[in-house]
């Protein structure tokens, strides 16, 4: 009793300091609250321990203390998750508490109990169908369960369970004097069955009515000790269960949730995959009580209690409410079995089983052990009408253990009582394994799901890792006070790329795959993560990173793609270091939650980065490559193809831009004539083209922490004559070209891209991500021929423009880069513009990339 | 600093929840010792059984608490006769006194010829029929 005691002033202590461990300061508002119920509770127990002891002193001892342990512990969770329902509970704890004392004083209760059992039992009946008629839900919309009167609701379902077992032992013990008759319960079964049924049709209230039929079948059974009674009424849920299932929405909903969870996370499981996330981030020693976010679960101060204690006291936590439990168990069925008669004993052990079904059903049905039912936890959750049927049951118990002379009365059967009691706590026991599961097996793959809210609100107290550009200009960063930062993005072009970090629309971009490093748990020593887990149940502070874009050409970029619809990227040829990547239209990932919806709904899907998610026919814009494949076989043409070059796509002898009179093969290979390249191709076997498409990386998507797309080429060959036109069906991304051509200014070399390049550790020390492929040597290949034929006039480099058709027009292609013999960084730029033109795209490339070689 | 503190504090909560758990069990199981110890102490008061009218039963003496009559050979005292039940009647020492209880034999159990409805107290010189057999009770008192 006096550890109970020093149990809730600890509890309360730590939830007092719990605001200061969150926000790391001082200066926070302290929680108060919860000290009112404390006194209220320390008070109200030692006075009705006292007026125990006075009117039950050879009670059994334990009940009170545990019962107080438990009902101050709910109480202590109920205004550590909202104190405004923490108040009401505690006046109901007091009027509990003065019921209690008023009923100990009243002499002879148990056999007014017996002696008027009809008339409580039609009380009891009359009253819950009252909620057919004036039921009303407390909380708005929901199941009419409760009659409510001027702020005070009460649920009868809960009074009618109660006094269903008062009716039972008492209309037991009166017709079973010695032997047993099937015939006998036809009152009572029909009573039952009849109360089940209505609540399950007209309520829907699929625990209530399970609950009907488990104590009744308990009671029957420990009165008659005939299996059988169990038996039959195992298969009458079932198939109440199946009925149910086929009839009534709810109940269907309900199973599937059970069953198959995780179909429908966001919608029907919503709370089921939720209550098991919070018992998964409860780990073996619990948040902290005020240091978890059991809050995310609906009705968490109710029916989702459990999970909420677990999550804030751990396993350690789990197991002990659950002895406890087991306890009342015991206990509960030893004093039925010292009961001086037979009413007594059936009523204690109807209790007992009474409190320990609910509590199964309820603990069992957040983590996911049975369907959900809406119950309540005995003692813990909030519920006045919950509370005080428990209270009361408490101290029928408790005046039954009262016997001054032992003496029992004679008992038929004994071994019901040790089979109810093994199956008790047999599921109880599951109830443990099963919560271990959750938390030592599953707790990583269900912490890391994208609808666990605590990573986000972690965020909103610790400093997310900053996100820099190669110059270390911060484009990305989280502001404001502890408790309310929010992620800013500085450059807003850049949102396609850099993406988002947003509890409501979750992450995109860097800020998704840098996650791990952003937020702390990858990079900082494990101790670090380890211990700011256990102590502020936070993540650690985030580690900054720094990307290889250039702040400054992407300005450029961005500003001279503005008014276009496509991508440009620029990267280093040598390391594949992307300097540039630019998509347009974009977004602004600051202003998700005002634009999300017109942005996803847009055609011109500005969500989309090109660069790495646009799906392109390549088209002419690959002639560099096959031409270095010819080179290096030596077998181009003598004879340049004469014929009338156009413009005009609907011509064969199409080209990007007029190639002038007269040309040669490397003019036509730059001015995108598919015809010629067409030509050159019909030395090149299929099959040997589609190698050397494998080879430049056009099948699989560059390694690359960003968005993009699976890829799909099933008809390479097939389509090969219209490779050059962009009738083939292999499609890539501006960034696969531009990983291709930067062979050409690279000599030959295949460079996977990377754009992030390193991160802050917590020494101060700017540390690589380790580089992922080696470079690839292209085989059969003479790239540096190839871009020095295509090196010509004024530019500083090699260029080719081509266009293909898409299936929504066409896509103009501009690739250039540095020539073999560049003396500074080779650099590769490519730009795929929708529905422009061919000089539109080759124009906004040259300036970028005159700006970043100058 | 605050946050180890709490942690302190969380360590203690727990381990204050165990104390509780453990006292519940060490009381629970002491409570457990004391009985069987109590019930070990107690002396049972030997019971002695003869009959009168048939002289070829011999006496019979028990110093246990429970003694069963009836036809089956497993019973403390087996009697032969049609009339006597399987399992008849059961005498069992519990409140500082024994006690006759019939266990619903066809036939019924008499003590002293009223039939024995529910469990009833003997003292020395009590007759108990059971079929047509009479026994004759002797309790000797504890010194």
């Amino acid at each position: 009793m006096n550890l109970a005691a020093v149990f809730l002033f600890v509890g309360c202590v730590i939830l007092t300091f719990a605001p200061a461990v969150r926000f790391h300061t001082w200066q926070v508002e302290y929680r108060w609250q919860q000290w009112v119920g404390f006194v209220v509770w320390l008070f109200g127990f030692s006075f009705v321990y006292r007026q125990a002891n006075r009117f039950l002193p050879d009670r059994d001892p334990y009940l009170l203390p545990i019962i107080s342990l438990m009902v101050g512990w709910g109480l202590l969770t109920i205004f550590r998750l909202d104190p405004v329902f923490g108040y009401r509970q505690t006046i109901w704890l007091s009027i509990c508490l003065a019921g209690f004392i008023i009923g100990l004083r009243i002499p002879g209760l148990l056999s007014i109990l017996r002696r008027y059992k009809y008339i409580w039992l039609t009380l009891g009946l009359l009253l819950t169908l009252f909620t057919f008629f004036y039921g009303t839900y407390p909380g708005g919309k929901g199941p009419n369960l409760w009659l409510g009167c001027c702020g005070i609701y009460l649920q009868p379902s809960e009074f009618l369970k109660f006094l269903l077992i008062i009716y039972l032992a008492a209309y037991l013990a009166d017709s079973l004097p010695s032997k047993f008759r099937l015939i006998r319960l036809l009152t009572p079964t029909l009573l039952v069955a009849g109360s089940a049924l209505l609540i399950l049709i007209a309520q829907r209230d699929l625990g209530t009515a399970f609950l009907f039929i488990a104590l009744y079948a308990v009671v029957i059974y420990l009165a008659s000790g005939k299996r059988r009674v169990l038996l039959f009424s195992f298969i009458t849920v079932l198939c109440a269960l199946i009925a149910g299932y086929l009839i009534f929405d709810v109940i269907q909903l309900r199973i599937e949730a059970w069953l198959n969870p995780w179909l429908d996370p966001n919608g029907r499981s919503f709370q089921i995959v939720q209550s098991i996330i919070s018992v998964a981030n409860g780990g073996i020693f619990g948040r902290g009580i005020g240091l978890g976010s059991p809050g995310v679960i609906p009705i968490a101060h109710s029916d989702f209690i459990f999970p909420s204690i677990v999550e804030e006291t751990g396993l350690f936590g789990a197991v002990a409410l659950v002895i406890l439990y087991a306890f009342f168990t015991i206990r509960g069925f030893s004093v039925s079995l010292h009961a001086p008669n037979q009413f007594q004993r059936f009523l204690a052990a109807g209790i007992t089983a009474f409190i320990i079904t609910q509590s199964i059903l309820i603990m069992g049905g957040t983590i996911r052990l049975l369907p959900l039912t809406g119950v309540t936890l005995p003692f813990i959750s909030y519920g006045g009408s919950s509370l005080v049927t428990s209270f009361f049951s408490a101290m029928l118990l408790m005046i039954i253990s009262n016997q001054a002379e032992d003496q029992p009365a004679v008992i038929y059967q004994s071994k019901p009582y040790l089979f109810i009691g093994t199956v008790f706590l047999a599921g109880l026991v599951t109830i443990v394994v099963l919560t271990t599961w959750w938390i030592v097996v599953r707790a990583d793959g269900l912490l890391a799901r994208n609808d666990n809210p605590r990573r986000f609100i972690s965020d909103q107290y610790v400093q997310r890792g900053k996100i820099l550009d190669r110059n270390n200009k911060i484009l990305a960063e989280t502001l404001g006070e502890p408790g309310n930062y929010t992620r800013v993005l500085h450059y807003p072009p850049l949102s396609a790329v850099v993406g988002y970090s947003n509890s409501n629309y979750g992450q995109g971009g860097l800020e998704a795959s840098m996650d791990a490093v952003l937020r702390g748990v990858q990079g900082n020593s494990l101790f670090t993560i380890f211990s700011t887990r256990l102590l502020a149940a936070q993540y650690p502070v985030g580690l900054d990173i720094r990307l290889s874009l250039d702040l400054q050409l992407q300005q450029i970029a961005d500003s001279l793609m503005q008014t276009k619809k496509g991508g440009l990227v620029l990267l280093n040829a040598e390391t594949g270091e992307v300097l540039v990547m630019s998509t347009a239209p974009s977004f602004d990932s600051n202003s998700l939650q005002t634009n999300w919806e017109t942005w996803k709904a847009s055609d011109d899907s500005p969500l989309l980065n090109r660069v790495t998610q646009g799906q392109y026919p390549p088209g002419a814009a690959t002639g560099g490559l096959v031409l270095a494949q010819m080179l290096a076989r030596a077998t181009l043409p003598v004879s340049i193809p004469s014929a009338n070059w156009s413009v005009s796509q609907n011509e064969s002898d199409y080209c990007a831009v007029f190639p002038g009179a007269n040309p040669t093969w490397e003019k036509l290979i730059s001015s995108g004539c598919t015809a010629a390249l067409t030509m050159i191709n019909k030395s090149i076997q299929p099959t040997e083209m589609f190698s050397f498409y494998q080879q430049i990386g056009f099948f699989d998507q560059p390694d690359i922490p960003v968005e993009s797309v699976e890829l799909v080429t099933q008809k390479f060959v097939e389509t090969y004559n219209s490779l050059f036109t962009g009738g083939s069906d292999l499609l890539v991304s501006p960034l696969q070209v531009a990983v291709a051509a930067a062979s050409l200014s690279n000599g030959g070399m295949i460079v996977s891209p990377q754009i992030a390049t390193a991160y802050l550790s917590p020494n101060d020390v700017w540390l690589l991500f380790p580089a992922k492929n080696a470079p690839l040597q292209l085989t059969a290949t003479n790239s540096d021929a190839a871009a020095a034929l295509l090196s010509s006039g004024t530019f500083p480099g090699w260029e080719i423009l081509a266009v293909a058709k898409t299936e929504s027009g066409k896509v103009d292609w501009y690739v250039a880069g540095t020539p073999p013999e560049w003396q500074g960084t080779p650099l590769t730029i490519v730009v795929a513009l929708e529905n422009s033109t061919p000089r539109a795209a080759q124009n906004i490339g040259r300036q970028v990339f005159n700006a970043a070689i100058n | 600093m605050l946050s180890i503190f709490v942690l302190l504090l969380r360590i203690f909560l727990m381990i204050v929840l165990f104390s509780f758990l453990v006292w519940t069990i060490y009381t629970l199981w002491r409570d457990l010792k004391i009985q069987s110890q109590i019930l070990l102490t107690k002396k049972i008061p030997i019971i002695s059984l003869y009959s009168e009218s048939d002289p070829s039963l011999e006496k019979v003496t028990f110093s246990k608490a429970e003694v069963s009559i009836g036809r089956d050979d497993s019973c403390d005292i087996p009697l032969t006769e049609e009339t006597i039940s399987n399992r008849h009647a059961r005498l069992t020492y519990r409140h500082m006194h024994w006690w006759v209880e019939d266990l619903l034999s066809t036939n019924g159990t008499y003590l002293n010829d009223e039939r024995v409805e529910t469990p009833t107290i003997l003292i020395t010189g009590d007759e108990l029929r059971i079929g047509k057999t009479i026994l004759v009770i002797d309790i000797q008192p504890v010194e």
